[in-house]
């Protein structure tokens, strides 16, 4: 029967996912006024954001308070985006606050967001329009307020750095509401004075301060401005229009001197190293040229010329001996080799070259004679002859042909009177 | 008449005679003739940086004119 009771966890659980699960509580764009606010030491605010009739509590955690632009305080108007949702612990609801703006300045923010945008677009920006500062300038031109920290720190940086600068100050207004056409006009005015290049800034303070620095007529005369523009605007942090404009952007109206003018001593160290370098290396060169004099001087020809001679001399003599030693083993190899011929026993006994081949054809003749057929006649054989051929078919013959008998030592002429076949 | 060189440019061109002589490069006869072009440059920069006056701060007026400006 207890059952129908929640826990606490249960219900808040509960209530929390259903704050989760709204699509509206997700991102909420909310603007008020800060109270009650306390900057915990882990880096986390708590504070209250309220109008006439309503407050909600709220928490910024230290990884997005870090990222804030201004230093929130009780009273502060705020406009905060972040998610809503439950705290278990206490059961109340709160805002998560991701960004926080000053409200009013909110505006001004997103009109120097459009600004910068439509200016980059333009191209007012880009790197090709940038002009080179000079490193040694003969005269700075300054345009910001004759009074105040700004000009204070470029005159007093410049006379430390690079006294025989000359400074020229364009006296301006550099906050309210006539401060942006009084900008342009010394920027204007600035071109006729010869200058090598020109500062244009003011010292830190609020964003409304700064903000003539914010007007697009004062980035144009930066952009159409001739002399090379160094923009020193507040403090490190404070960016404005003038910044990307302009051909270099100093974190300060120091540094802006520091870039506008060399240090001295800088430069005197700069040449004294340049005229101990252009010594050395004339000396160098004498030295060197001196050297090769003496080398030339002391050379082994100039020093000894009938040496040389007397070298070339005797390479004569070595080689007249080569060419006569070359010559006479050449002759005598010739020589030689005549004699070995010479002495040739075939040479020297020229019938052993025939009696060889007499005994051979002594051999044939006698071979010869074995197959003579007219050696055989002469054992008592003959050749009976029809019509110059020899008989050597009975056929060939008839009755009444005259036949020729060759006989060893003679012939007869016969003819047939009969004839028989076997 | 040309105009002077500024002292950026002498300063440069003073690098680059440095840069040649020590190179070896270049011939005795010339390697005279441009230290004491150089040398002359070396002068001309000393004396700008350790001779002129220190400058005084100038403000344009109202008329346009310059006038001594001393900040307080």
């Amino acid at each position: 029967m207890n059952n129908k009771y929640l826990s606490v966890s249960a219900i808040t659980r509960y209530l929390k996912a259903k704050f989760d699960s709204d699509d509206n509580l997700r991102v909420v764009f909310l603007k008020g006024e800060i109270s009650n606010i306390k900057y915990h030491t882990t880096g986390h605010i708590y504070f209250s954001i309220k109008d006439e009739t309503s407050k909600i509590n709220a928490i910024m955690f230290a990884s997005n308070a870090k990222k804030l632009l201004f230093k929130p305080v009780d009273g502060s108007k705020v406009l905060v985006t972040g998610r809503i949702s439950v705290y278990e612990a206490t059961g109340g609801y709160q805002i998560y606050v991701d960004e926080m703006l000053e409200d009013g300045i909110g505006n001004l923010y997103i009109a120097f967001e459009k600004l910068k945008q439509d200016l980059a677009k333009e191209g007012l920006f880009d790197q090709k329009y940038k002009k080179q500062i000079p490193k040694i300038p003969n005269r700075v031109g300054v345009v910001t307020a004759s009074t105040g920290a700004a000009i204070k720190d470029i005159l007093s940086t410049i006379k430390r750095r690079y006294p025989i600068c000359e400074v020229i100050l364009f006296p301006s207004l550099v906050q309210g509401e006539n401060a942006k056409d009084d900008i342009v006009k010394n920027i204007k005015l600035a071109e006729n004075y010869n200058l090598d290049v020109l500062i244009v800034g003011r010292g830190g303070g609020s964003i409304e301060d700064l903000w003539p620095f914010n007007e697009e007529i004062v980035a144009r005369a930066i952009f159409d401005c001739t002399i090379p523009v160094i923009s020193a605007v507040g403090h490190e942090i404070d960016f404005t229009i003038a910044d990307y404009v302009s051909d270099m952007r100093a974190p300060t109206p120091t540094g802006a001197a520091e870039m506008a003018v060399p240090n001295i001593s800088d430069l005197i160290n700069t040449i004294n190293n340049l005229k101990i370098r252009l010594n050395e290396g004339i000396n160098k060169k004498i030295n060197y040229q001196k050297l090769y004099l003496d080398s030339i001087k002391n050379s082994y020809a100039i020093k000894n010329p009938l040496i040389m001679y007397e070298n070339k001399k005797q390479k004569l003599d070595i080689l007249i001996d080569n060419l006569n030693k070359v010559l006479l083993k050449k002759y005598d190899k010739a020589k030689h080799k005549f004699e070995i011929l010479k002495s040739n026993y075939i040479l020297n006994n020229p019938n052993l070259l025939y009696k060889d081949k007499i005994v051979k054809l002594d051999t044939l003749i006698e071979k010869l004679e074995l197959i003579n057929p007219l050696g055989v006649l002469k054992r008592g054989y003959s050749l009976t002859y029809i019509d110059n051929k020899v008989v050597k078919d009975v056929k060939e013959i008839k009755e009444g042909s005259n036949l020729l008998i060759k006989l060893h030592n003679g012939q007869i002429n016969t003819t047939v009177v009969d004839v028989k076949e076997n | 008449m040309a105009k002077e060189k500024t002292f950026e440019e002498k300063l440069k061109e003073l690098e680059t005679i440095v840069n040649e002589l020590e190179s070896g490069e270049i011939d005795l006869d010339s390697s005279i003739e441009k230290y004491t072009s150089a040398m002359k440059l070396v002068k001309e920069c000393d004396e700008k940086l350790k001779n002129v006056e220190e400058q005084v701060n100038k403000i344009v007026t109202e008329n346009g004119s310059l006038e001594d400006f001393e900040v307080e």
